[in-house]
């Protein structure tokens, strides 16, 4: 069932556009990720769900319901900012409280009961009566966590809640997010533009890119099989190259890329759609699908800069004029290497 | 449905608040800065520009240019280089101090810029040095000195005066120091320069203080990227830094232009009819109960400090004085003496003169007699309470009426400031317009608006059928608040400013209305500023004169600035008892508007 959807949201500010025209539909229960880079309209449109901004055009609906002109206090959901936004002037245990003054607590319990319940569940039982400056960003944020869920919203909000967090902590904690949501089931939308976090915890994402949507899919698919050149390269590393379609054999077609290339090279791509000779076409490979090994479409590759990272090796190479990047297991002697790919492990967008 | 219900009421009780401010504005000030408006420029149910015509073309008002229209060539006169010097014989001192006097043909106008121009200059040339040594040395106490930077916005004005009287007047310290040593007498009392160090005492600070705090926000990196290039230490200073706190330095001068343009109690006490400017000249016509002559000045005064303060508050708006990469470093104060600690040690000396001196000569004043120590201006005090005459300004009544007025300013000033606060820095629907209408009272003088209140509330006012009057102590309650909220606002806007905006959202997402999340959230994170700025509304409810002294003639409304003016025109001594009583009530004021306030506002 549709719990959220999007149907035509513009929002122009004074000065630009910061959402074209975004559709999007997020299913009861799902855990739902925006992610872009900065400026692309993910909080924006985090936000225009919430209530906070109001859209210029489009509609905005909860359970088939038009809440576009519903205001914030009455749309039962629950935000977790970037910065907390603890109340500083109160304790943890009435920061989590102050959304029960509005609505009763479920299940019949007292707003105590919901308090140390919620506590209980970001594992911070018996911090309630600390004050918020008392606690690790870490803490602070499971405290805005159990506040946003203490008044059981509809749908949990969290714009970009762990990016003032240090790597480690991060991905511990949204090891934790999702733990809460899938034992919670509540809808949950989530901004990042860690597109590493977003194919981790997400169901399904959509990639944002200036103010629209370039993709919504499953982490599988939007890393496999990116529908455009941007989620192409802004989903995990990727080589990206045009050219034009010089013959076709079978589901193969042979691809004279735009690089000075060496005359007569072509690539050996496998394509699911039809491609007339002459068409222009964009596939891309991904870094760790270059290997040594493979003996299809063999390239030399003059290697720039390569970065140990711990059981595998990234680098940077030069192939006609381009960057071309690599992983390897271990780093290789020389300063070429000649690597090839399969024409299945290529992505024709 | 009830809880519907009581979120509507709960949605509509922001924009009603503003509505009631709206109201409140309107009655307090609008009202009756209207009513002296349209008393300069409406006649017998008509439009008539005579009353200004008839200022504007007075040689007395306007000077030289009054007499231009008819005749340009008096232009030339008014600049003879002769009559620009007037010499005040310093009486047996042997020098003759010679200070530049402008012709009379400038006009009361002419005149009131002119001082207000020298007073300007003034406070700078004594701010500066000391916005350096604030935001460059470091010594004990400096974070003291800060604060009391603000000390000029909660003084009493008529309570400088005295202090000034009591320093240099004829038997003031000055001269008894001078006479000891056998120097003979200065006689600065009623000429130009007392009032102009009067101005610079109560303007140098905030010159200061926004300059010291533009000088704490300037990258050291910027000057040190200049020395690395190749500047000398002054030229990176001039190149770098000084273009920085230009800003500053002129926000500072612009303010204490208008004040000094405005200045009232010092003028009168200081200067007297003799060197009345325009706001002292509305005063007198109002004791002459000259009224259109009085509104027609006022008209004028208020377009001219308007057409200033909008510049101001433009200007200032322009500003941004964002936290510095790094702050300059500060040196010791309190080290080998080398040319810069010795030029400080001297400005210090200075400062000392001329912030310290008043305040306590009139102490000193108020228990010396002819014979020495004396508390016989205190008994006076008191018997004039148990034996004065009716007619007679009683001591304890007037303590107890500025003790109410204060309260009651207070009760209205910090709601009023509290929300124009919210409105300044929160959006809703008519919140740019109420923001802009809410500034207005900082450009209208004391006096005006006391003659409005006059003219509009006291005399009374027909409205629906019905005859409308307000007793004396009720205008002086209105108009007490419409001087004091503005502080409100400043002390807690700020505050309001800083707080992270997703704290409201949250509370807003969590399902609290406007009106609660400013109850619950915003107002419990601005406390402090709240009771800072009620301080400051009492105490600028205390202290003040220009509005209460024409309020309160004729009646038994009369405060303690008032009481001290009565005073004074019969003996220095009980004047300076009653300012040193003043002087308690303020700087209990000030030590609440310091512990909570510290470093905000204005």
């Amino acid at each position: 069932m549709v719990a959220i959807e999007l149907d035509g949201v513009r929002k122009a500010f004074d000065d630009a556009v910061a959402l074209a025209d975004v559709s999007l539909s997020v299913e009861e229960g799902e855990f739902f990720t925006l992610v872009g880079p900065s400026g692309c309209g993910k909080t924006t449109t985090l936000r225009t769900i919430a209530g906070l901004s109001a859209p210029t055009d489009g509609t905005v609906r909860f359970d088939g319901a038009d809440v576009s002109d519903t205001p914030v206090e009455e749309r039962n959901v629950g935000v977790v900012f970037q910065s907390y936004a603890l109340f500083p002037h109160m304790t943890v245990a009435e920061n989590v409280r102050y959304g029960l003054r509005f609505t009763d607590p479920p299940r019949g319990l007292t707003a105590d009961e919901r308090v140390d319940e919620l506590l209980e569940l970001v594992d911070l039982p018996d911090m309630g009566d600390r004050e918020p400056d008392e606690l690790s960003g870490g803490q602070q944020q499971r405290v805005a966590l159990a506040r946003a869920l203490a008044p059981e919203p509809d749908v949990l909000l969290l714009d970009e809640p762990m990016s003032a967090l240090d790597a480690r902590l991060r991905e511990q904690l949204r090891r934790e997010i999702k733990r809460i949501q899938k034992e919670l089931g509540v809808t949950t939308v989530y901004v990042t533009h860690d597109q590493e976090e977003a194919l981790a915890v997400s169901d399904r994402l959509a990639v944002m890119h200036d103010g629209g949507v370039e993709q919504v899919g499953t982490p599988v698919d939007v890393y496999e099989r990116p529908a455009t050149e941007f989620v192409a390269s802004f989903v995990g590393e990727n080589n990206v190259f045009s050219g034009v379609v010089a013959g076709r054999e079978g589901d193969e077609l042979a691809i004279e890329v735009d690089e000075k290339a060496p005359a007569g090279h072509r690539f050996r791509v496998a394509a699911a759609e039809d491609h007339a000779v002459g068409d222009r076409v964009t596939f891309c490979v991904r870094p760790t699908k270059l290997s040594p090994d493979a003996n299809a479409n063999r390239v030399t590759v003059a290697l720039d800069a390569t970065e140990y990272l711990g059981g595998t090796t990234r680098l940077y190479g030069e192939w006609a004029g381009r960057e071309v990047v690599l992983r390897l297991p271990e780093p290789p002697d020389g300063d070429a290497i000649i690597v090839g790919f399969d024409p299945a492990d290529a992505t024709v967008l | 449905m009830s809880q519907s219900l009581r979120q509507r009421v709960e949605a509509a009780t922001l924009p009603a608040a503003g509505l009631v401010t709206l109201l409140l504005l309107t009655l307090l000030f609008y009202y009756p800065v209207g009513r002296v408006l349209s008393e300069a420029v409406w006649r017998a149910g008509a439009p008539t520009a005579d009353p200004l015509l008839a200022v504007l073309a007075d040689p007395f008002f306007f000077g030289v240019l009054a007499q231009a229209a008819e005749d340009p060539a008096v232009l030339w006169t008014a600049i003879e280089p002769h009559s620009l010097r007037l010499t005040v014989p310093l009486t047996d001192l042997g020098v003759a101090l010679t200070y530049p006097f402008p012709n009379y043909r400038l006009g009361l106008f002419g005149f009131t810029a002119y001082q207000a121009l020298l007073s300007t200059l003034a406070s700078v040339a004594l701010g500066l040095p000391g916005a350096y040594v604030l935001a460059r040395f470091e010594f004990p106490g400096r974070r003291t000195v800060r604060s009391l930077t603000a000390v000029p916005f909660v003084m009493p004005s008529i309570m400088v005066a005295i202090g000034f009287i009591a320093t240099f007047g004829r038997t003031g310290v000055v001269n008894t120091v001078l006479t000891s040593l056998g120097l003979g007498r200065i006689e600065l009392l009623y000429t130009l320069p007392i009032i102009v160090i009067a101005h610079a005492f109560y303007n140098a600070p905030l010159v200061m203080r926004v300059t010291a705090a533009a000088w704490e926000s300037v990258d050291a990196g910027t000057a040190e990227t200049a020395r690395s290039l190749g500047a000398s230490p002054r030229r990176a200073f001039v190149d770098v830094v000084l273009p920085q706190l230009m800003p500053a330095i002129l926000t500072g001068a612009l303010l204490t232009f208008v004040f000094s343009f405005m200045s009232f109690a010092v003028v009168l006490a200081l200067g007297g009819l003799s060197l009345a400017t325009v706001e002292v000249w509305v005063y007198q016509r109002v004791t002459q109960l000259d009224y259109e002559t009085a509104s027609a000045l006022a008209t004028l005064e208020m377009a001219f400090s308007l057409v200033l303060t909008y510049a101001y508050l433009r200007y200032e708006a322009r500003q941004r004085a964002g936290s510095p990469a790094r702050p300059p470093e500060r040196k010791p104060l309190f080290g080998p003496l080398d040319g810069d600690r010795l030029a400080v040690w001297a400005y210090v000396g200075v400062a000392l003169v001329v912030f310290v001196t008043p305040m306590a000569s009139m102490v000193l004043a108020s228990v010396t007699g002819p014979d020495g120590f004396t508390l016989a201006y205190y008994r006076f005090l008191v018997e004039r309470q148990t034996t004065g005459a009716a007619f007679q300004i009683k001591p304890l009544t007037a303590i107890r009426n500025s003790l109410l007025y204060g309260a009651g300013s207070l009760a209205l000033a910090v709601p009023m400031g509290v929300l124009l606060a919210v409105v300044s820095t929160r959006e809703f629907p008519g919140s740019k317009l109420l923001d802009t209408l809410s500034m207005a009272p900082f450009a209208v003088s004391g006096v005006v608006v006391g003659l409005g209140l006059l003219q509009g509330l006291v005399f009374g006012t027909t409205a629906f059928g019905y005859r409308f009057t307000v007793t004396g102590a009720v205008a002086v309650v209105a108009a007490h608040a419409v001087a004091a909220y503005p502080f409100v606002t400043r002390n807690v806007a700020p505050l309001l400013a800083t707080i992270d905006r997703s704290v409201v959202e949250s509370a807003r997402v969590l399902g609290a209305s406007r009106i609660r999340v400013l109850l619950d959230i915003e107002l419990p994170q601005v406390v402090a500023g709240v009771l800072a700025g009620a301080a400051f509304a009492f105490a600028i409810s205390v202290g003040e004169f220009d509005s209460t002294v024409i309020l309160a003639s004729g009646s038994a409304a009369y405060t303690m600035p008032v009481a001290i003016e009565r005073f004074l025109g019969r003996r220095l001594g009980p004047a300076t008892a009653m300012g040193c009583v003043l002087l308690v009530v303020t700087a209990v004021s000030f030590l609440v508007i310091d512990r909570l306030g510290e470093g905000r506002g204005m």
